[in-house]
């Protein structure tokens, strides 16, 4: 079990930076998970972490530890890769022995601590096949039994889901964090997959560009996101973003039309008169409001029922954008509805910086 | 091609050329041979009929089992080697990723050579009394060798001549193996703290088992069936020491025109090559992970 924080982290490809001096603080026994979009470098960052890859500039400690220098063997690390990188030729059991063996571990300890992980993973009746006779679900669990036999300071995943299908990866999503939870072990998940983050996470690193957007819990990136790009990246279907001016009773939207966004957002609004601002609005967050003075009134291009609930599709100006409304609604493409932000609920963003006002 | 016809008339016109080249080319001359393998041919070119009388004469036949004896030593030796060796350039081309281009060319030129002109070269280099190799080894002080004049060198020296010759070969495919690992599978041993000779022995060679076995049963076709090298350095001798299934069929074939019974030594030749392919590649799915 062990902390880990970067200072300054820097990693380059050649003349291509790809981390940008790196601080981050991720506490013992915490579920910590890099999300971003591809190409952002959570990947990097992990087998930073990992000592995959060598450090430029900036310091990296384990625990107490400075590790730049420690090579992956020597950092009481363990890994589950995408495509879980088992040893084909060998069967499960010698997988998940393989490193006990190369530290020269007794046969006894390496047998019981063997058959300890396969029971914690239900793997048992598998220990004696190769990897080719496993499903993915089943070749995942060995990937993680092989790193828990270790008992390291910290588990690092590198979109360990991305290869199963939807209901699988649901339910080893649920696995992780229930291990998570067991083994109280800091781990480190990378995933591009915001739900993923959202559900797995005790605290969430937002990446974009090799630079870190925010940290936070998955509450607090969803109702405070530090800016356009946290907004926009977390959260499904996305915050609906409108490009809006200051007026006196509402915020004057690309159309030329006022939507009222209560008295939090207009004041923060009215401190920052003259500027050119956007007004985020979450799918979830409006509110069909036929009375309501103020609300849009918009008619809809697509209808997404859900079951649970029913996605609109809908114009404001050229800003494409979707509401969440109640199933009972049966909403039809053509009609015209009333839509109205929730005025708790509602953001501002500075539209030059991208940065949140509320 | 005209509409109206079926699909299986089309299919039969499209595959014809294919199927005619086979049965001309393979087909007719394997049958031909098997049916040569039970006549008797008379002093005036005239065949005969005779049952399995080449077949029981082979078991009789001293020169045969000679035969059969020189072409497994030179066949295991040979095979042995080049798989050692094939490996190891593999291993140095996949490790050494800044090795120029030249010399990349340089390591798998021999195998482009045509086999007469290595003999030739070989030859004139292992030439007891004019060579390059004797003289190398006198101006250190050892004695000189009599490498393909001796009995008992000379298969060595046959199969040290086609590992120099085929050892390329084995490791361009023992290169595209070691391309095709994945290389994940390496960053996970890093990880287990495997060390570069574990990770050769434990992840790289077992990995490579169904490469090799595949190069196995392309050098095991070639080497069973042991001719051109021979022919133009030893023809067989001294003393027979040389003289593989091959090389004596040939002989018994178009020196003392046996043509009967020397069909029934190819035919045989041909069992044991298709044999040593079927038992190679059982052992390729065993060890196909």
């Amino acid at each position: 079990m062990a902390s880990i924080h970067t200072r300054g982290l820097v990693k380059k490809y050649g003349s291509l930076t790809v981390l940008h001096g790196l601080d981050l603080e991720i506490p013992d026994h915490e579920l910590v998970v890099l999300v971003g979009p591809s190409g952002c470098g959570k990947s990097t960052l992990l087998r930073v972490l990992a000592g995959l890859e060598a450090i430029d500039e900036g310091d990296l400690f384990i625990g107490e530890d400075r590790v730049n220098d420690i090579p992956a063997a020597k950092r009481d690390i363990a890994m589950v890769f995408q495509d879980y990188a088992l040893y084909p030729h060998m069967t499960v059991r010698q997988n998940m022995a393989f490193a006990l063996e190369m530290r020269g571990m007794a046969r006894g300890e390496i047998k019981e601590r063997v058959e300890k992980a396969a029971a914690l993973l239900a793997i048992e009746p598998y220990l004696d096949r190769r990897p080719k006779a496993l499903s993915g679900g089943q070749r995942q669990r060995v990937a993680m039994g092989r790193a828990i036999v270790r008992n390291p300071r910290v588990f690092l995943f590198d979109e360990p889901l991305s290869n199963l299908d939807a209901r699988l990866r649901t339910q080893v999503r649920a696995e992780i964090k229930t291990l998570s939870q067991q083994l109280r072990t800091t781990m480190v998940f990378v995933t591009h997959d915001q739900v993923e983050a959202m559900t797995m996470a005790d605290r969430i690193v937002v990446m974009k560009s090799g630079v870190i957007q925010q940290v936070g819990s998955p509450e607090d990136v969803y109702e405070t996101p530090a800016n356009l790009f946290v907004a926009g990246f977390i959260g499904s279907p996305s915050m609906n973003f409108f490009p809006a001016s200051v007026e006196n009773d509402g915020l004057k939207l690309a159309d030329g039309r006022t939507v009222a966004v209560g008295d939090r957002v207009q004041a923060a609004a009215t401190a920052h008169r003259g500027k050119p601002l956007i007004l985020g609005v979450r799918p979830e967050h409006f509110r069909v409001a036929p009375d309501a003075a103020g609300a849009l009134s918009v008619e809809i291009t697509l209808v997404e029922p859900l079951g649970s609930d029913t996605l609109i599709h809908f114009k404001v100006g050229d800003a494409e954008a979707i509401a969440r409304v109640e199933p009972d609604l049966r909403p039809k493409v053509g009609d015209v509805i009333a839509l109205a932000p929730s005025p708790e609920k509602a953001h501002l963003f500075e539209e030059k910086s991208g940065a949140l006002i509320c | 091609m005209s509409s109206q016809q079926s699909p299986k008339t089309q299919l039969a016109a499209l595959s014809a050329p294919a199927v005619i080249f086979t049965v001309a080319m393979i087909a007719f001359p394997f049958c031909y041979s098997i049916w040569l393998s039970f006549q008797a041919f008379s002093s005036v070119g005239t065949t005969s009929f005779n049952g399995a009388d080449n077949y029981v004469r082979m078991v009789s036949d001293g020169e045969f089992w000679n035969g059969l004896a020189v072409t497994f030593y030179l066949y295991i030796l040979s095979l042995a080697l080049q798989l050692f060796f094939g490996t190891i350039l593999a291993l140095v081309m996949f490790r050494s990723k800044k090795l120029p281009g030249i010399v990349r060319s340089l390591f798998i030129s021999p195998f482009m050579m045509p086999p007469v002109v290595a003999g030739m070269m070989w030859l004139v280099i292992l030439d007891p009394s004019l060579g390059a190799a004797n003289y190398i080894l006198t101006s250190f002080g050892l004695p000189p060798s009599e490498w393909l004049a001796s009995p008992g060198f000379v298969v060595p020296t046959l199969a040290f001549i086609d590992t120099w010759q085929w050892s390329p070969y084995v490791a361009l495919i023992v290169l595209g193996g070691l391309q095709a690992l994945p290389p994940s599978v390496y960053e996970a041993a890093e990880i287990d703290g495997a060390s570069p000779v574990k990770v050769l022995f434990r992840i790289t060679l077992p990995l490579l088992l169904p490469t090799l076995v595949a190069a196995m049963i392309l050098r095991s076709v070639d080497l069973l069936r042991f001719f051109d090298l021979i022919y133009i350095t030893t023809q067989g001798g001294p003393a027979n020491a040389s003289n593989t299934l091959n090389i004596y069929g040939f002989r018994v074939g178009f020196e003392f025109f046996q043509l009967g019974y020397a069909s029934a030594l190819m035919v045989t030749l041909s069992v044991i090559v298709l044999g040593a392919v079927l038992v190679l590649n059982r052992l390729r799915d065993a060890v196909a992970w």
